[in-house]
C-alpha cells in the first residue's frame, strides 16, 4: 500500500480546473504521477508541479522555494492550487500552511495546503487528510438544502483500478432514483461543487477504506445525513439489493428500486444461463479473500451466497474500526467464522495462506505470488489486477459488476485448464 | 612537533597519524571556549590544528578568529547553488580560514533558527570537507570538532558515526543538568561506538564556580562512566576577559595560571591513547543518587 502523499494526490487530482504542487523531492513526485493515472487525468488539461527539493532545502528549509514555485503557477489558468507536502519538508519543519497564506494575496487562484507527509500513514489516511483539508478550506457555511440530493465521498479509495466505472454505475442508479448528485469527493469535481457541498441532504460513502472522517465532518457541521452506512457496498446480488433498498427507502423511491433490482437480477440470471459459467464447481470450496475493505467486505457475501464457497480466510489490508464492525456484522449475519486478519501485508498473508490452505483465493497478482507452493489452484485477480491491461473501465458495483467478477473467475478457471502443469496442480 | 606520526593514534592520512577529537556537552557549558583554547595551546606547541565548528550559530572559532565570525561552509555552498554551481565549485580557500597564529578554522553553519535540519547540515558540511581532502591538503595533525549542545538527533552524531572523530570528550560542570546531559551524550557514544572506532576519551570539567562540589561530583561521574577525569578548568575572570577580547587564553594572557591549565589539558589530549565504550547511568534516580552521594 502506498503512503499518505499518494492518497492526497489522488484526491487533489480529482478536482477539475486545478493543479497540484508537490513540495517534495523529485522521487516522491512519482507518487503524484501514479495518482494522475488513478484519476484518469488528461495531460492536456491537468498540470502537476514539484519543488524538487534537494539537500540545500533539507538543510535550510524549502519555504522560499515553495513560495517561488507558487508564483510560477500564476501562469496557469486554474481556479485552485493544491500544495502537498512530502516527508522531507515536514521533518525539517517547512510550514506550508503559512507559506500558502502569505502567497494567497499574490495569486488569483485559491491555494489549498495539504500536510500529507508519507509518514502520516497509508494512502487511505492521505485521502482522509486531503478531504478534510478541502472541506475545511472550501466548503461554504450551510447552503439551502437541495431536495433529494446527495454527495459522494471517496469513490477513488477502491482497489478496482477502473473504479471510475463503479462511480458511473452509482451515478446512473441515482439518476434513475431521482436523486441529484451535488458533489463527488473527488472525480472531475468542480470547485463550485465543493463550495456548495453542504446543500446535499445525504452523503454516500463509496469506500470502506477512506472517507469516514469526511462523512462525519459533513454530518456534524452541515447536517448532511450519512446513507447506507451499515450495509456493504453493492458488490454481488444480495449486497446490491440491500444497498439499493436502503437508499431508495430514504428517498421514497422503493418502487423504482424494486424495478431496478428485478431487471438487474434477471439480466444476471439470463446471462449466466446463456453463457453457462462454471461457478457451481466451487461448491463449498475453502476460499481466502485478500483485499482492501472496499472490495473485501462485500466479497465475503458474494463468495458465500452467490459462489457458494466457504470463506476460510478474510485478510483486509486496511484496518478502519468502522470497516471492522461492518465485517463483524456480515460474518455474524452469514453465520461463518473464517480466520480474519486486519492490516495484512504480503508476509502475514503468506503465513495465513500456509495455515488455512484455501483452494481459491480472491486477491491480486501479489496474492498469486504469495500462494506459490501452497497448492492453491485458483487465484482470482479481482483486486488491482496489474497483469491485465484494461482499455475500458469495468465496474464491480451493481449487476454488470457481478458479470465482470464472474468473467474474472471463469477466465482463471479456463486458464488453469489450458496449462498442463497447472491442470495437474488443480486436481485437488 | 614531538607528537607527529609517533605517539599519536588515530586516522592515518597520507601516512601521517591524525588525531580527531570531538567535544560534546550541554548547551552553554563552554565547549567552544575549551575547544578553542585546546586548539590554541596545541598550535603554540607547533601542532597543526583544524577546529571545525559544528553548530548553526557558527561561533565556535570566534575567539581564534580575533572575535569575528568566519563564513560558514553551508553559507558558501548555498551561494554557489544560487549561482547555478554545485559543491564541486567550492575550494578549500573558500571555507577554511587560517588565523594569524596558524590555526585552521572551519564553521559548518546551518539553517536559520526554527527551520531546516541542522543535523543534516553538519553532515553536508563535513562531507564537503572530506570530498575536498581538507585534512590531507593541510597535513593536519589534530582535528577538533566542536559539536552543538546535545546529540539531539542523528545529524549531530555524524562526527562520530561517519568516523570523522574517534576520541570524544565531554565538557560538563557540577550542575546536575549538565551531568544529566553528559550522561545522555555518553549513551549516544555507547550506541555509536559499537559501529566504529569512536570511544569516550574523558570528561573535562568547566567550572561554574562551585569548586568543592565539582571536584567531588565530576570525577565520581567520570568513574561511573568508566572514563578519565581529564582536567578541571576553573571559573575565572581571566578566561572571561579573553573571551570578551576574542582571543585565546594562551595568546592573550600567556603567563596566567589559566594558560598553564589549558596547556596541560592540550598535552593530556594530545598524549591520550585511551578511549572507552562508556557505561552510562540508565535511570534518572540512579544518577540523582550518584550526585547526592558525592555532594560534599
Amino acid at each position: 500500500m502506498r503512503c499518505a502523499l499518494s492518497g492526497a494526490a489522488q484526491t487533489a487530482l480529482g478536482v477539475s480546473d486545478s493543479a497540484v504542487l508537490a513540495h517534495a523531492p523529485q522521487g516522491c513526485n512519482y507518487l503524484v504521477d501514479g495518482a494522475f493515472s488513478w484519476q484518469d487525468c488528461d495531460y492536456a488539461q491537468t498540470t502537476t508541479l514539484c519543488t524538487k527539493l534537494c539537500e540545500d532545502e533539507i538543510v535550510h528549509g524549502g519555504e522560499e522555494l515553495l513560495a517561488r514555485t507558487i508564483l510560477e503557477a500564476k501562469e496557469l489558468e486554474i481556479s485552485a492550487l493544491f500544495v502537498l507536502s512530502a516527508c522531507g519538508p515536514e521533518i525539517v519543519g517547512d510550514d506550508i500552511v503559512a507559506v500558502c497564506e502569505d502567497m494567497q494575496p499574490q495569486v488569483d487562484f485559491k491555494i489549498i495546503p495539504i500536510e500529507c507527509a508519507g509518514f502520516r500513514g497509508s494512502q487511505y489516511d492521505g485521502i482522509d487528510i486531503a478531504l478534510e483539508a478541502m472541506l475545511r478550506t472550501l466548503a461554504a457555511n450551510e447552503c439551502p438544502k437541495i431536495p433529494n440530493s446527495v454527495c459522494l465521498v471517496a469513490p477513488h479509495a477502491n482497489a478496482n483500478p477502473t473504479w471510475i466505472a463503479d462511480l458511473a454505475w452509482v451515478k446512473e442508479v441515482l439518476a434513475k432514483l431521482g436523486i441529484k448528485v451535488v458533489a463527488t469527493l473527488t472525480h472531475e469535481t468542480l470547485l463550485s461543487e465543493l463550495t456548495n457541498i453542504s446543500a446535499a441532504e445525504g452523503v454516500l460513502q463509496l469506500s470502506h477504506d477512506a472517507g469516514y472522517k469526511a462523512v462525519s465532518y459533513l454530518a456534524d457541521n452541515f447536517g448532511v445525513e450519512p446513507l447506507c452506512a451499515d450495509v456493504p457496498l453493492p458488490i454481488g446480488l444480495t449486497n446490491t439489493r440491500r444497498w439499493l433498498t436502503s437508499l431508495a427507502k430514504r428517498f421514497n423511491a422503493e418502487r423504482i428500486a424494486e424495478n431496478l433490482i428485478e431487471e438487474g437480477e434477471r439480466m444476471v440470471t439470463e446471462t449466466c444461463r446463456r453463457r453457462w459459467p462454471i461457478a457451481r464447481f466451487f461448491y463449498r470450496t475453502p476460499a481466502a479473500i485478500i483485499a482492501d475493505a472496499t472490495i473485501g467486505i462485500p466479497l465475503v457475501r458474494f463468495a458465500t451466497e452467490e459462489m457458494e464457497l466457504t470463506p476460510a480466510l478474510v485478510a483486509l489490508r486496511s484496518v478502519r474500526p468502522e470497516a471492522r464492525r461492518l465485517l463483524d456484522n456480515e460474518l455474524n449475519n452469514l453465520g461463518i467464522a473464517p480466520h480474519v486478519l486486519y492490516g495484512t501485508d504480503v508476509y502475514a498473508t503468506r503465513r495465513s495462506l500456509a495455515e488455512v490452505r484455501p483452494k481459491v483465493v480472491f486477491g491480486s497478482t501479489i496474492e498469486r505470488h504469495a500462494s506459490e507452493g501452497l497448492d492453491v489452484p485458483y487465484v482470482f485477480e479481482v483486486v488491482r489486477p496489474v497483469r491485465q491491461f484494461r482499455m475500458l473501465n469495468r465496474e464491480y458495483f451493481g449487476y454488470r459488476g457481478i458479470l465482470n467478477l464472474l468473467e474474472c473467475i471463469q477466465n482463471e478457471w479456463s486458464d488453469r485448464w489450458r496449462s498442463k502443469e497447472r491442470r495437474y496442480a488443480a486436481r485437488w | 612537533m614531538a607528537f607527529k606520526g609517533t605517539t599519536v593514534r588515530g586516522t592515518v592520512v597520507k601516512g601521517i597519524a591524525m588525531k580527531q577529537i570531538a567535544i560534546y556537552g550541554k548547551g552553554g557549558i563552554g565547549k567552544s571556549t575549551v575547544a578553542s583554547n585546546i586548539s590554541a595551546a596545541l598550535n603554540e606547541r607547533g601542532v597543526k590544528v583544524m577546529q571545525v565548528g559544528c553548530d548553526p550559530k557558527r561561533d565556535s572559532t570566534r575567539i581564534l578568529a580575533g572575535g569575528h565570525l568566519i563564513p560558514a561552509v553551508l553559507e558558501i555552498y548555498r551561494d554557489k547553488l544560487r549561482q547555478g554551481q554545485d559543491a564541486h565549485a567550492i575550494s578549500l580557500d573558500d571555507i577554511i580560514f587560517k588565523t594569524s597564529s596558524g590555526i585552521y578554522c572551519v564553521e559548518a553553519g546551518g539553517p536559520e533558527p526554527g527551520i531546516g535540519c541542522a543535523g543534516r547540515g553538519v553532515l553536508t558540511a563535513l562531507q564537503i570537507l572530506k570530498d575536498l581532502k581538507a585534512f590531507e591538503t593541510y597535513e593536519i595533525d589534530v582535528a577538533i570538532y566542536d559539536v552543538l549542545g546535545d546529540v539531539v538527533c542523528g545529524g549531530f552524531a555524524m562526527p562520530i558515526r561517519e568516523g570523522f572523530a574517534s576520541e570524544i570528550y565531554l565538557v560538563c560542570s557540577g550542575g546536575f543538568m549538565s551531568i544529566y546531559a553528559a550522561n545522555n551524550i555518553a549513551r549516544a557514544v555507547q550506541r555509536l561506538a559499537r559501529r566504529g572506532d569512536a570511544g569516550l576519551a574523558g570528561i573535562i570539567c568547566n567550572s561554574n564556580g562551585d569548586d568543592a562540589l565539582e571536584r567531588a561530583v565530576v570525577p565520581a561521574f567520570a568513574e561511573r562512566l568508566g572514563t578519565a577525569f581529564v582536567e578541571f578548568v576553573p571559573h575565572s575572570s581571566v578566561i572571561q576577559a579573553c573571551e570578551l577580547e576574542g582571543r585565546a587564553v594562551v595568546e592573550h594572557a600567556p603567563q596566567s595560571e589559566e594558560a598553564t591549565i589549558f596547556r596541560e589539558l592540550a598535552l593530556k589530549v594530545m598524549e591520550n591513547d585511551t578511549k572507552v565504550i562508556p557505561t552510562p547511568v540508565e535511570e534518572l534516580p540512579e544518577l540523582e543518587e550518584l550526585y547526592r552521594k558525592n555532594v560534599p
